[in-house]
């Protein structure tokens, strides 16, 4: 490897080069490129052709052309669309309400104060717990109807996970990822220049104009990256509806993610399910479109001012 | 934001109050698990916060069930594997970004960001068709090409970011010394790089180590298995009473060397992830 890292040394700052060195300078890429080609171009690829067939693996043989067929049954599927719904709100309540708490945490520990390191290592650890055992501990030891520590303080033996399956999952995901949303905002909060803040206190400005017009706008770009990523991990959240609710009672907490599994890995209805698959990756591709661009516009102005 | 205001006595126990509110929310599903993880099987479901006899029988158990031992060896194996071949390939990649200039370098960051964005659960059904058919389905191999998949655009992501602040012109300097170029990069380059091709094996191994979905739905025996998806098989599984504290100490074994990680390296993590966004 050293050897490839070594080898452009000269940078010759003329912009004409024979096409063979432009293409020396790509060599380091075309590793990654390859492999990112490999294993999500080529199924892709495979699902979409999927998608035209109507396939199902508990009958052998029955593997058939049915073109735009498992689209429109899709599409009429009342279940995909509880699922579409169920997947926007848990992506958007997650997202707005740990960022909102972590917004409030980071404001706590941007503060002076005794252990101020101990408290700030301790509020990372649900981040750091495995997601798995995370959703599986809540679902046995925090909403257990019997058991659970939530109805042991509140009293009761309401079974959470029956009664408010979402809203269940929903708590494991934002306390998971509060502390995530917590450690971008509060960079962004220690890399505001205590001048700008003197000053604005020196001219008179009161703690909440502060915060509103100096710390707020500074904060924005690391609000919009943390809620960036915290949306795309948590739009394909698995595990926690896998093992708190199997996507149940029903399909009550069902995601798209745990929909398109069940068909395909419970089911066994290939067709359909990588019907399902094209149509979320070209949602997906529209959103990321849309976020791109965001981000970019982000870089460029934060390139500009600095 | 005391560090502005005057903190009177009042607003400093205000604030104290916060803070334990929140550390308690924060907190007590952890100690939870912990305790749970050091009770003895007939005081499980006492609720008792602190134990009311300390064993270490949960740890005993899981130590002695093969399910758990295989599945921690192939999850350490694994994530190290594709930790290691995403950081290799990834150094390569953003190494290019950072330095080269070179049309399309855009959209290719583009790219990147968009792999990361691919929904993953839409692969899983084509890649376990394509691995049966090529026999790597319930292999190591299985795995390790989609998480090197899914940990190159992170990698390249903050590589690159941390490239871009190596002042380069050093290098050149150290040639001009009378090194050789390999010297330059071994005694020049290399340091200089190295917290950031640290930090950035760090987060791809927390990605993978953490994964569930491809977990699950690639692998069907303890050949493959990691500890993320034998531990959804603790919950049925007859042989323990109940798995509560079986999956506590489980929780407990596997969180910890992520926990050690983050707590040496905290600061640069985070750096890591905000570095990319704020000077792109």
């Amino acid at each position: 490897m050293t050897a490839t890292l070594t080898e452009p040394k000269q940078r010759p700052a003329a912009p004409p080069k024979p096409r063979s060195t432009g293409w020396r300078r790509r060599l380091p890429l075309l590793p990654a490129l390859f492999f990112v080609i490999l294993v999500t171009q080529i199924p892709f690829l495979v699902t979409v052709f999927y998608s035209f067939q109507s396939w199902n693996l508990v009958r052998p043989g029955s593997q058939h052309f049915v073109g735009l067929q498992n689209y429109v049954d899709v599409f009429a599927d009342s279940q995909f669309r509880g699922a579409m719904l169920n997947t926007v709100v848990l992506t958007v309540v997650c997202v707005f309400v740990s960022l909102l708490l972590g917004l409030g945490l980071a404001l706590l520990l941007d503060r002076q104060f005794l252990g101020r390191g101990v408290v700030r290592t301790l509020l990372i650890t649900p981040f750091l717990i495995l997601p798995a055992a995370g959703a599986l501990l809540w679902k046995t030891s925090m909403f257990h109807p019997n058991y659970g520590l939530v109805n042991f303080v509140f009293g009761g033996n309401t079974d959470w996970l029956s009664a408010f399956p979402l809203a269940s999952v929903m708590t494991q995901v934002v306390w998971q990822w509060t502390p995530f949303m917590m450690l971008l905002i509060l960079a962004g909060l220690q890399g505001q220049s205590k001048e700008v803040l003197e000053a604005a206190q020196v001219d008179g400005a009161g703690r909440w104009r502060t915060f509103a017009s100096i710390t707020l706008p500074q904060l924005s770009r690391y609000l919009q990256l943390a809620a960036l990523l915290g949306a795309i991990y948590i739009v394909n959240s698995f595990d926690a509806i896998y093992l708190m609710t199997q996507g149940g009672p029903g399909t009550a907490s069902t995601n798209l993610p745990y929909y398109i599994y069940q068909r395909a890995f419970e089911g066994f209805d290939i067709g359909q399910s990588s019907a399902m698959g094209v149509i979320v990756v070209v949602l997906t591709l529209i959103v990321a479109t849309f976020t791109l661009r965001l981000m970019f516009r982000t870089f460029d102005v934060s390139s500009g001012v600095k | 934001m005391a560090m502005i205001g005057v903190a009177t006595t009042r607003r400093k126990i205000q604030w104290s109050f916060l803070d334990l509110l929140v550390v308690v929310y924060a907190l007590v599903p952890v100690l939870w698990i912990v305790s749970l993880s050091f009770k003895s099987k007939e005081t499980l479901n006492d609720g008792n916060f602190i134990p009311r006899e300390w064993s270490i029988q949960n740890y005993v158990d899981i130590f002695q069930t093969n399910e758990f031992v295989r599945a921690l060896f192939n999850s350490i194996g694994i994530a190290l594997i594709s930790t290691f071949i995403a950081v290799v390939i990834g150094t390569m990649a953003a190494y290019a970004i950072a330095r080269l200039d070179f049309p399309g370098k855009r959209v290719l960051i583009g790219v990147s960001l968009l792999v990361a964005m691919f929904p993953q659960v839409s692969l899983v059904s084509p890649l376990f068709e394509i691995e049966r058919a090529l026999g790597l389905f319930d292999t190591w191999p299985g795995l390790i090409l989609p998480y090197v998949t899914f940990g190159l655009p992170l990698a390249i992501y903050t590589l690159s970011a941390f490239f871009k602040e190596i002042p380069w012109e050093l290098e050149k300097a150290a040639k001009m010394d009378g090194a050789t170029p390999a010297q330059a990069f071994r005694k020049v380059i290399a340091p200089l790089a190295a917290p950031g091709v640290f930090t950035t094996a760090i987060l791809v191994f927390i990605l993978t180590w953490n994964d569930f979905l491809f977990a699950i739905s690639l692998t069907s025996t303890e050949a493959s298995r990691t500890v993320p998806a034998a531990l959804s098989f603790f919950t049925g599984a007859s042989q323990f009473e109940d798995p509560k504290g079986t999956i506590s100490a489980a929780a407990v074994v596997i969180t910890i060397p992520i926990i050690l990680f983050v707590l040496f390296f905290q600061r640069r993590i985070v750096a890591g992830l905000t570095s990319g966004a704020v000077k792109g």
